[in-house]
């Protein structure tokens, strides 16, 4: 209880503070680090007390229940924030470590860390959306820093396309209150049922549009590219391994926990789209050179497997698109970070990173896509897809393996050791996770054993 | 009366999608306003029961619900953080580009990205006449 309001009160409380602060200065990005740690101690320390079935609930204020806003932990929130919270902290320390160009970026971060812990760990819907925005803004922010022309441009894409997704969210959201009049999770679940069917699948249109527009899946993706590209690293790092959570959390939470019934009959639709992501960021991924440009079409295919998975459903479906979530944002904070350094140990981390992005072992892309498989055995034409995602994912990882390090096509000053240290990190947590599956497997199917269509 | 409220917001959304795909930047902030005022007047509208002031009802008769009002407010409170700062980078952008069209924008963007596919493909051919 006191971890939940800790992880939530620190970065917010610190994130309003170093903003006021100048960034650039070394200390404030040390202090806004430790406030990221502070963070992702207090989810480990909830995530001891939750796991592996348990759910912890606090209403804030000490309003009686069912009047205040519930803050809500259960495993399936904990391992995303946790998962969101450590992109972000590596991201933060190997910027710092570069050194800050802007004052506010610091402070943004950890903004940006209290509003994603919020959308993981509430239970008001309304209140989702709040956290949501706070994230979203943080997020805006953040896609302009650099400040030349391309990253304002990108900026102002990634903004308009967001926002009109947060506002259809909103518009779904009051949907949800008509015709439950509650606002807790718990509660809609209970009452979906006696919905009019029609209604209830407008609202879970206008849910599954705007989580859509945030993964960046195919008819969606226009936005994507342009921002991950034009972004930094980190700040491209942050984006993918962080904030791009919220779009799969909400596709589970909402499609799973409270709409299931609207998602087992969209489950058709999901693959296709799905399917057409794999497709379509592969074969644009193979086409580029650059690691940054192939990342963003990568990050396009991959989200498309968690789609195919949650489209699947069923507790095997739900846990391999869990799994597959986390497995590809470890991936991206990794990939997105070594993108513009060099050095022997940075060669070494993207080589793992793009072993597991094509799910060869003993990286953990492997036992991600290993569960994929397990989901999706009873129908050849996904694994046929499957198979033809993976295989255009290790052409296009290691084609840029091969430009950037055999040749030596990357150009720049060497990084420090200190940040070759930070993905060396990354990378052995990527290995360990495919080496040592049993902790994240456990913890997928835990998660997802918590949504509704998980008992079917 | 909720079919004027489905109106109104559906008249709102039209015209705010409208704009948003218009090539002035600052008409898709104004598109991105009248999207956003559509979602506060979808929540004013999703109250479950209409009558008085919420504050301190006297008389026995139906209050109005409270708790979309409160949403009707946070959102209009969000709406206007974001639309300042939406503002802000149109701004930034205007400045950065010198222009406020889009198409010019994309143009600028379009020319950049062909110098670099020229110059990856004159690396390419002095390689193969290297490897030959």
């Amino acid at each position: 209880m006191t971890a939940l309001s800790l992880s939530l009160v620190v970065p917010w409380a610190a994130g309003l503070l170093l903003t006021l602060l100048d960034g650039r200065r070394r200390v404030i990005g040390w202090v806004a680090v430790a406030a990221l740690a502070v963070n992702l101690g207090a989810l480990v320390a909830l995530a001891a007390a939750v796991l592996p079935d348990d759910t912890v609930v606090v209403t804030t204020g000490d309003w009686p229940v069912g009047i205040g806003i519930t803050l809500r932990a259960d495993a399936l929130g904990v391992l995303f924030a946790l998962l969101s919270s450590l992109s972000l902290l590596a991201a933060t320390v190997v910027e710092v470590l570069d050194g800050v160009r802007e004052r506010t970026f610091p402070g943004l971060v950890v903004l940006l860390a209290a509003g994603l812990t919020g959308v993981f760990l509430t239970g008001d819907l309304f209140n989702f959306y709040v956290f949501f925005e706070l994230a979203m803004t943080a997020g805006y922010v953040l896609a302009t820093y650099g400040g030349g022309r391309r990253e304002l441009g990108a900026a102002l894409v990634f903004t308009t396309v967001n926002l009109l997704g947060t506002f259809i969210f909103l518009l779904s959201v009051s949907g949800v209150y008509h015709v439950t009049g509650t606002l807790e999770m718990s509660g809609i679940a209970a009452r979906m049922d006696d919905v009019d069917p029609n209604a209830a699948v407008l609202i879970a249109v206008g849910f599954f549009v705007a989580f859509s527009v945030k993964l960046g899946l195919f008819p969606f993706h226009f936005w994507l590219p342009t921002v991950y590209t034009g972004a930094r690293p980190a700040v491209a790092a942050i984006l993918s391994g962080g904030l791009a959570n919220i779009g799969a959390y909400g596709l589970l939470r909402f499609g799973g926990e409270l709409l299931p019934d609207e998602l087992d009959l969209a489950a058709g639709a999901l693959i296709v789209i799905g399917g057409a992501s794999i497709v379509y960021g592969g074969i644009l991924a193979i086409s580029r050179r650059s690691a940054s440009e192939m990342l963003a079409y990568s990050a396009i295919g991959q989200v498309g497997y968690v789609l195919v998975a949650i489209g699947v459903g069923g507790p095997v479906g739900f846990a391999a698109a869990i799994l597959y979530t986390v497995v590809n944002a470890l991936n991206k904070t990794l990939l997105f970070l070594t993108a513009q350094m060099r050095g022997a140990i940075v060669g070494a981390a993207f080589a793992i990173g793009a072993l597991s992005v094509a799910g060869v072992p003993p990286a953990a892309g492997f036992v991600g896509k290993l569960e994929l498989f397990r989901a999706t055995a009873d129908d050849p034409e996904l694994i046929a897809l499957l198979v033809l995602g993976s295989a255009l994912s290790f052409v296009y990882a290691f084609q840029t393996y091969q430009y950037d390090f055999w040749r030596g096509e990357r150009t720049g000053k060497r990084s420090t050791l200190p940040q070759q240290g930070v993905v060396a990190a990354l990378a052995l947590l990527v290995l360990a996770a495919g080496v040592w599956p049993e902790p994240l497997l456990a913890l997928s199917h835990a998660a997802a054993d918590l949504l509704a269509g998980g008992g079917r | 009366m909720n079919l004027v409220f489905a109106l109104a917001a559906a008249v709102l959304f039209g015209t705010g999608a409208v704009l948003l795909l218009d090539r002035d930047l600052v008409r898709v902030v104004f598109g991105v306003v009248l999207v956003s005022q559509a979602a506060v007047l979808t929540l004013v509208a999703s109250g479950l029961s209409r009558g008085a002031a919420p504050i301190y009802p006297l008389s026995g008769d139906s209050i109005a619900d409270p708790l979309s009002q409160a949403m009707a407010l946070t959102a209009i409170v969000i709406g206007l953080a974001v639309t300042a700062l939406l503002l802000a980078l149109v701004l930034r952008v205007v400045q950065a580009y010198r222009s406020r069209e889009l198409g010019e924008l994309a143009g600028q963007e379009a020319e950049r990205d062909a110098r670099l596919e020229r110059l990856h493909e004159r690396e390419h051919a002095e390689e193969e006449a290297a490897a030959r």
